[in-house]
């Protein structure tokens, strides 16, 4: 389903992501998993096309989306929930949830899909009017999966959804992963929680110093050395 | 059914609204009428600014130039249709006021497209000095430019346009309102929220920011249009850097973002310096010494609604200390200006002191109360409606 083929991308003169390849099938959870400063959100970015690769090829449902415009790559079917939330925080609930749906014109389908959302999400249905810089963290993370699922994603990128977040809350976001994953949005989620990542994903890569240094199975790097050492605590 | 029903009402009665005022014009004086349709002309002013600044959150202080570019186009017209004889020094036809104004919607906006570009690429303080330097820049030129009159002005045949000035007002703010209510609008606010946020949402980042400057912009041409005609003569000085800041002030006043907010504030500070016109020169020691107790007295209620907020007493012995300290300080400062020959026994002309308010006054409003009067928040007739119903 998504295909990125030997991206750089750089900060001015700073390469933050050096020759990264990795795919993405239809149906599947693939986790990034890498320490503060290793690229993951700048890889996010880029596939969202917030971020241009200085090389390399992007490839989504057998189109070149490289040098797409974000808006653009939100319509082919790709939207994120942003590192931080990033939510309108003196917006509305209702409204964070609409500007989600913001590349649609369907509106019966948008009204479906927002019921949908709050069945998913019945605590932001009570706070449906509240302005969204008042909600918990937790709240404000479901918020965030929620408008961008109002885009009526083929594939979600999740950048960090448990940062922050007390155990049971991030317990209850993964689940809501799994949810998502079975009612066939392919997910692709960056994580320095690595061992609930790996937990869900059927894939996995490690990324460090932007560039790609292990990939295999959930369980498989669950249960390598490398990762254990490296980001499970030993 | 009922949501056009709605929208055919309040069209009307806009419309019934403003032949009311016109009415109430043509009654009155020639200043006073005069006056009613500036006003309405600043209301557009503020409302347009706030598209761009308060609602998309851009930072345009040059909202002037677009004003002038509306009437000029219009005076250019006039001059144009008198030099063939189609109209006479007597006045112009409303039908060609309408024209006017339709053309200078189209001038005016492309100027606001071809400004909003580089809104694109820069922020903020940046996007303040380009908009600022383009009105700068088009006063020089026009002064320049004898086809445009020069430094003395164009005549334009006049014409009663009070209930258009009206109109367009209520347009204005018609047009704000309702596109606040559609997710188009959403999107407007959510660019003020978080640019990259709304990129990645799909929000066409880009688009938004021109749409906001070319609306904005071509509601201020219209009335920069009205203006020519309501004058009859119109030259550089009227779209100097001061109007770009009464507007400014007007949008940051009224709470940036808010419509109502704005819509108040022009309206307030409209009519003050009317009343403030015919005050005498006032002597420039006390214009100072107000001024330091005003500081002094704003910084004390700073600090108190900031022990406030830790949960301590407003009105404590240092509060009242202060209170103390900006009465003496002013006197003080008041006396000791009289002792500077620079300063002693000069005055200042109203007109200056206006701008004196002003700077105040905004000051003032960013210590106190930085989101303005009305914050974001919106006052109609539904939620008087609402909290009367609670
Ligand atoms: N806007 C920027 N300008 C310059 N350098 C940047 C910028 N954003 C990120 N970087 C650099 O790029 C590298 C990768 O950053 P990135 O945010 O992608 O890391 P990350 O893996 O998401 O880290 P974290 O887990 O802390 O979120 C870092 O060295 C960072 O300093
Ligand atoms: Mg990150």
């Amino acid at each position: 389903m998504l295909q990125v083929k030997d991206i750089n991308v750089y900060y001015g003169a700073i390469q933050a992501i050096n020759n990264v390849s990795l795919e993405v099938e239809k149906g599947e959870i693939v986790a990034i998993i890498g320490s503060n400063g290793a690229g993951k959100s700048t890889l996010m970015r880029t596939l969202s096309g917030l971020l241009r690769t200085r090389s390399g090829a992007i490839r989504f449902l057998d189109e070149d989306i490289t040098d797409l415009e974000p808006d653009a790559i939100v319509r082919r079917g790709i939207s994120q929930s942003p590192e931080g939330r990033k939510i309108f925080t003196n917006m509305s609930v209702h409204e964070n949830l609409l500007i989600g749906a913001t590349t649609r014109t369907d509106a019966q389908g948008i009204k479906e899909d927002m019921e949908h959302v709050l069945e998913r999400f019945p605590r932001l249905r009570e706070r449906l009017k509240q302005n969204a810089g008042t909600l918990s963290g937790g709240e404000q993370q479901m918020l965030a999966i929620g408008r961008a699922l109002m885009s009526q994603p083929k594939l979600l990128l999740l950048d960090e959804p448990s940062m922050g977040l007390a155990p049971n809350l991030v317990a209850e976001i993964f689940d809501i992963i799994t949810d998502v994953k079975a009612e066939g949005v392919t997910v692709l989620v960056v994580e320095q929680n690595a061992h609930k990542a790996l937990g869900i994903a059927d894939r996995a890569y490690v990324l460090e110093t932007g560039s790609l240094v292990l990939q295999g199975t959930g369980q498989e790097l669950l249960h390598s050395d490398k990762v254990r050492e490296a980001y499970l605590g030993g | 059914m009922k949501f056009w029903a709605i929208r055919v009402g309040s069209i009307l009665l806009a419309v019934l609204v403003s032949y009311g005022i016109g009415m109430v014009a043509q009654g009155s004086s020639g200043t006073v009428s005069r006056l009613i349709a500036l006003a309405g002309l600043y209301v557009t002013l503020a409302v347009s600014l706030n598209l761009i600044n308060g609602i998309t959150g851009q930072f345009s202080i040059g909202h002037a130039a677009f004003y002038q570019v509306g009437s000029y186009t219009a005076a250019f017209l006039a001059s144009q249709l008198l030099a063939r004889g189609t109209i006479n020094n007597l006045g112009t036809p409303i039908p060609w006021v309408l024209a006017a104004v339709g053309i200078a919607i189209v001038t005016s906006g492309i100027a606001g497209f071809l400004i909003g570009l580089p809104s694109l690429r820069l922020r903020g303080d940046y996007l303040a000095i380009v908009t600022l330097g383009f009105g700068e820049i088009l006063r020089i030129i026009i002064q320049n430019t004898p086809q445009l009159g020069g430094s003395y002005g164009i005549n334009s045949p006049k014409a009663f346009v009070v209930p258009y000035v009206w109109m367009l007002a209520f347009l204005c703010i018609g047009a704000c309102r309702n596109l606040l209510q559609t997710a188009h609008g959403l999107s407007f606010l959510s660019v003020r929220e978080d640019e990259v946020a709304s990129g990645a949402m799909g929000v066409n980042v880009t688009r938004v920011k021109v749409a906001a400057f070319v609306l904005g912009s071509a509601f201020a041409g219209a009335a920069g249009a009205l203006l020519t005609f309501n004058e009859g003569f119109i030259n550089v000085n009227s779209f100097t850097m001061d109007v770009s800041f009464i507007i400014l002030t007007m949008v940051v006043l009224g709470g940036t973002g808010s419509i109502t907010g704005s819509i108040i504030a022009a309206l307030a500070l409209f009519t003050l310096p009317e009343f403030l016109r015919d005050a005498p020169p006032m002597p420039l020691n006390a214009v100072l010494g107000t001024l330091a107790g005003v500081a002094l007295l704003v910084g004390t209620i700073r600090l108190a609604l900031d022990q406030k907020k830790l949960g301590r007493d407003f009105l404590t012995p240092k509060t009242y200390m202060g209170f103390g300290i900006a009465a003496v300080g002013g006197v003080i400062v008041s006396i000791l200006a009289n002792f500077l020959p620079a300063l002693a026994n000069r005055t200042i002309p109203s007109a200056e002191l206006r701008m004196v308010i002003f700077s105040a006054v905004l000051v003032i409003m960013m210590l106190l109360r930085p989101q303005g009067i009305f914050g974001h928040r919106e006052f109609g007739l539904g939620s008087i409606f609402k909290r009367a119903q609670a």
